[in-house]
């Protein structure tokens, strides 16, 4: 179900951004930055789901917030001639890659699980068997 | 638990719109942007620019009008400068024309007066040639010469006594005969003043023989000219 959510969401949003009309230039870099706050909270919230303490509130909260505070951060260092963007990116980059190794952890782990179950049902059954 | 997972799962998938919303649009954009930069500049950033030329065109437009005002000034300046030149230019040839301190040229009269010591009449004394001077003055002569002397308002004509002999002085520079005077003015009025029966010059004197001539040249007179003591009235006065 929430898959399915998934995939329509993506698909429509993707046809409607291509023909989406094209944004000024210099808005741009801004919109930049809050797409990579956007996909760090999409991917804090997977990790959450897999951990197991995933929270609706927290994810909207964080996605539309995130958003937000990178933007008028990224304004902001505008303002005061500050790459401000660069600290923003490292952050959510690095959060990123934490929260896809939880995620890989906690597959890696199922699936060797698997495998070991699998194996000690086997020999079970041939234990029973003989 | 279901109907909070419904919410959920709409959330999910609204967020995920939004998301690959955004991301398409900014991939389209990054795509056209990089072929044509100017394109998608900010319309406002555009407008702005544009007012701002806009005005410095106005201000430069506005400088030109004014220096092209200027320049019309100046023109008309130099032009009536040009003028006031040209005029006193024409006064000046005029007024060096009538001091004598150029040559002149014109149709006239060559008078060649010659001395005959042995007559009374023949004899040839200053006030012979003021006489004469004063005739061809009167008959409206323009310029004239004695002995290649140019006769200005400051020219003096007079009798000397060297060494026992008398000399005439012309511009006080020595004469002597035969004098020949020439005056440029109008020949008939010249010729017929000068011939005129019983007071004609040419009539009293006989050595005097008047000849008309075209293009006279008369010399300009060579001295200096120095005023010292004669102020301008109206220069003293200002």
């Amino acid at each position: 179900m929430v898959f399915i959510a998934i995939l329509i969401g993506c698909i429509i949003g993707a046809f409607l951004g291509m023909n989406a009309p094209v944004i000024p230039y210099s808005l741009s870099g801004y919109l930049a930055i809050s797409i990579i706050a956007a996909l760090d909270s999409v991917f804090g919230g997977i990790a959450s789901v897999v951990k197991g303490d995933f929270d609706l509130k927290i994810f909207v909260s964080g996605f539309f917030g995130n958003a937000i505070l990178s933007i008028l951060l990224t304004y902001l260092g505008e303002r005061l001639n500050v790459d401000i963007y660069l600290a923003a990116i490292v952050v959510f980059v690095g959060r990123m890659f934490i929260n896809l190794a939880i995620v890989r952890r906690y597959y890696l782990d199922k699936w060797t699980n698997r495998i070991k179950t699998a194996v000690m049902e086997e020999k079970a059954e041939e234990d029973k068997k003989s | 638990m279901k109907k909070g997972k419904g919410i959920m799962t709409a959330t999910i998938g609204l967020i995920c719109f939004v998301l690959s919303y955004v991301m398409f649009m900014q991939f389209k954009t990054v795509e056209e942007t990089n072929i044509t930069q100017i394109e998608n500049m900010r319309e406002k950033e555009l407008s702005e620019k544009l007012a701002n030329w806009k005005e410095k065109f106005e201000e430069t437009d506005l400088k030109l009008q004014q220096t092209n005002e200027k320049l019309q000034e100046y023109k008309q300046k130099r032009e009536s400068n040009q003028e006031a030149s040209e005029l006193l230019n024409a006064e000046l040839i005029q007024a060096q024309a009538i001091a004598g301190l150029t040559d002149v040229k014109g149709d006239g009269i060559i008078i060649t007066y010659t001395e005959d010591e042995n007559s009374e009449l023949g004899k040839i004394e200053d006030r012979h040639l003021i006489e004469l001077v004063n005739e061809l003055r009167l008959a409206g002569a323009e310029a004239i010469s004695i002995n290649d002397q140019r006769i200005t308002n400051m020219s003096d004509i007079i009798n000397v006594m060297i060494d026992g002999k008398e000399f005439i002085l012309v511009n006080r520079k020595r004469m002597t005969s035969p004098y020949i005077i020439k005056a440029i003015g109008d020949q008939k009025y010249l010729e017929s003043a000068l011939t005129t029966k019983t007071i004609g010059f040419a009539t009293r004197y006989p050595n005097a023989i008047v000849e008309k001539k075209n293009n006279i040249i008369i010399n300009k007179y060579n001295g200096s000219i120095k005023i010292k003591y004669a102020k301008d009235v109206v220069k003293e006065e200002k």
